[in-house]
């Protein structure tokens, strides 16, 4: 059952496009992968599908109702990438206050157990390691409890013990109903924990559907995600 | 948004203000700031007051207002010039730089009500900045000094007032610059434009004395006077929500540019609308107790009956001190009195060194109608005999009213030093260091 729906979302900035009519779903209770190329426009269509980047054109829909960009964050929650927010708080503080502004049902402190941060609760987020801190962010992410997550490169600074167990959090999560939109870079990361995939390249979409749909729209039946990224983009 | 929401928000920037080193170093060196100015006060006053024997006339119409609480509290101005602004920029600046803005656009407040938050957070910071300022006042009372709580309160409300307008100020340049860097370059330069504006204003009159008046240095020194002006407390309160307003407008990148750029041209026009309206407000209250603002009361309801417009031309330069007289013991008394006033400058240099008395030099000719008068007298009761006899009105019958003689106190400034060179540094360190170890001790318990 379709979630969601992102339509023709166009953005540029000064010279170039960055998005050209771009077009998705997502349906409920799944975890989609946006993979692209670097420059690809990911991390852009995230930003101007939750709203906190204003879109030259395009529209949302969540379960069939269009969602004006200023109430997205009613229906879905965006965590950026490469952020360091509130560098002098502790760990503890920034949960807290995510667990105290959202009314979260998710606790904090099951959170701490799954992504290790129980040696961390102290330390300040401008001292965390890439790792620490990419985990810490997750941490926040999965406290909201708008019902679709768009988590922007969660795997990235994470050693492949952690990859696994945060995947495994994120499916945990998916299966309890939270929808899950997920922009990976590494190719087999996506393909280990996305039931389907969004191809993005140069600002358009160049493909969705499940690893076996773009097979078959790759023209590669036996090739690896890779392969199909390859052709396609 | 659910107050709870609001409650948490005001957790978080507290939290914020409290990680900030530039406010830490704001209230380091706020105690001894006023500290020194306090004492310094205080020993002047004495000395005036006749302590070691000095002339008993000086101490005649002493007040607390001019020698202790106006050099005590204009500490105050100049952290809130120099200082308080970096403790804003930091608020909004950082959140900008390190992406953190980027999950505040999705908290489940708008960003108004974040900006709201801070804003509060801020005055509260305030006032733990003013408690060496509070202080102050509690020992000079204890002195046995004399205070006046209307000027007082008066005093308080127009440097709230003026940190209000720094606030607004520096969180509109935090919203609209890149950087922390550029938002305090930006803010400094309002500052510096504005006391160029007034230095500039100085005896000019017209449109540019009037804008002027609402510099925030000018703006205080009304309220240091004693004086409530209303028109300066509505432009103030405008500037300020306009700046916070501007703010919330421009950090909502999830809104096109054209559309920021349009609100915030709204916004702008609106205060422009507020700004100009509130030039025509004219109550004002003389808080001061020896009514140095006003009239006689008797005087003022004469005054108040002039149907016809008064028009003073004055023949005295920026820098001559005998404009300074004339506008503080006649022309500001008259703009709060006649109904219709027109003052004209009609000397084109600053210092009046070269004027001639041929050009009319030193002359302050006061026209009521087709009957026009001259004096080169700057005191209140030649004025007010020459005005009286344009209208052809006869003086009011004056009062008894008693004389103002002054608080004069010979006090030292007993325990001043040590409350303000050691209390003050030893308690900001023991909370600093209590801070820094209950940092992970946040909104009360732990996950």
């Amino acid at each position: 059952m379709t979630f969601a729906a992102a339509e023709g979302i166009c953005k540029s900035f000064g010279r170039g496009f960055a998005l050209r009519d771009v077009g998705f779903t997502v349906r409920q209770g799944e975890v989609l992968g946006l993979i692209g190329p670097n420059g690809a426009g990911k991390t852009t269509l995230f930003e101007c599908v939750a709203g906190t980047l204003a879109a030259d054109a395009g529209t949302v829909r969540v379960r069939d109702q269009l969602v004006s960009p200023l109430h997205r964050k009613d229906v879905l929650f965006y965590l950026p990438d490469r952020i360091v927010p509130w560098t002098a708080q502790s760990v503890n503080w920034v949960l807290a206050l995510f667990e105290r502004l959202y009314a979260s049902a998710v606790r904090a402190s099951d959170l701490v157990k799954s992504l290790q941060l129980s040696a961390l609760g102290r330390a300040p987020l401008g001292s965390l390691s890439k790792g620490e801190l990419k985990r810490t962010l997750l941490a926040l992410g999965l406290l909201t409890p708008q019902p679709l997550l768009l988590l922007d490169e969660p795997f990235d600074g994470l050693d492949l013990r952690q990859t696994l167990e945060v995947m495994s959090l994120l499916r945990e999560h998916a299966a309890s109903g939270r929808t899950l939109m997920l922009s990976i870079h590494q190719l087999g990361d996506a393909a280990r924990v996305c039931d389907r995939l969004v191809l993005l390249s140069a600002g358009r979409v160049v493909g969705e559907g499940t690893l076996e749909d773009l097979r078959i729209r790759a023209g590669k039946p036996q090739g690896s995600l890779e392969d199909i990224f390859l052709a396609l983009t | 948004m659910r107050s709870p929401e609001f409650a948490v928000l005001l957790a978080k920037e507290w939290h914020e203000l409290l990680a900030s080193r530039a406010y830490w170093i704001l209230l380091f060196v706020i105690g001894p700031l006023v500290g020194q100015s306090f004492i310094s006060a205080v020993n002047l006053y004495a000395e005036v007051s006749g302590a070691g024997g000095g002339p008993a006339a000086l101490s005649s119409g002493l007040t607390s207002l001019d020698g202790i609480l106006v050099p005590t509290f204009g500490v105050y101005d100049l952290a809130v010039t120099l200082l308080f602004p970096f403790v804003a920029i930091r608020l909004v600046s950082q959140e900008k730089e390190t992406g953190a803005l980027k999950l505040v656009l999705q908290f489940p407040a708008s960003l108004g009500t974040t900006l709201a938050a801070k804003g509060l957070i801020l005055l509260l910071g305030w006032f733990i900045a003013w408690l060496p300022g509070l202080v102050a006042i509690g020992l000079w009372h204890l002195y046995g000094g004399h205070l006046y709580a209307p000027e007082v309160l008066n005093l308080l409300l127009g440097h709230l007032l003026r940190l209000l307008l720094s606030c607004g100020i520096a969180v509109a340049a935090a919203a609209l610059t890149e950087s922390a860097a550029s938002a305090a370059i930006v803010t400094l330069a309002f500052t510096l434009g504005t006391w160029a504006l007034e230095f500039v204003a100085t005896g000019q009159g017209g449109l540019l004395q009037q804008i002027a008046a609402y510099t925030p240095t000018a703006a205080l020194r009304s309220f240091e006077q004693g004086l409530f002006r209303l028109n300066t407390t509505v432009v103030t309160l405008a500037i300020t929500v306009t700046g916070f307003t501007v703010a919330a407008i421009w950090l909502h990148t999830g809104r096109s540019l054209q559309a920021r750029v349009l609100g915030m041209g709204v916004t702008v026009f609106t205060a422009a609308v507020i700004v100009t309206a509130a030039a025509w407000l004219r109550p004002s209250w003389d808080f001061s107790e020896n009514r140095r603002n006003s009239f006689p009361a008797a005087d003022e309801a004469t005054l108040a009956q002039f149907r016809e417009p008064l028009n003073v031309t004055v023949y005295l330069a920026a820098e001559d001190p005998r404009l300074v007289d004339l506008e503080r013991n006649i022309l500001s008394k008259l703009s709060r009195t006649v109904p219709r006033l027109q003052v004209a400058y009609a000397v084109g240099s600053r210092t009046g060194l070269f004027e001639r008395a041929d050009d009319h030099y030193g002359e302050v000719w006061y026209a009521l109608g087709d009957r026009k008068t001259m004096t080169h007298s700057a005191t209140e009761p030649i004025v007010l005999e020459l005005l009286y006899q344009l209208a052809n009105v006869a003086p009011p019958v004056q009062r008894e009213e008693k004389s103002f003689t002054g608080y004069p106190l010979a006090a030292y400034p007993t325990g001043a030093a040590l409350i303000y060179y050691l209390l003050w540094p030893m308690t900001l360190a023991l909370f600093w260091g209590l801070r820094r170890r209950r940092a992970t001790i946040f909104f009360g318990r732990k996950p």
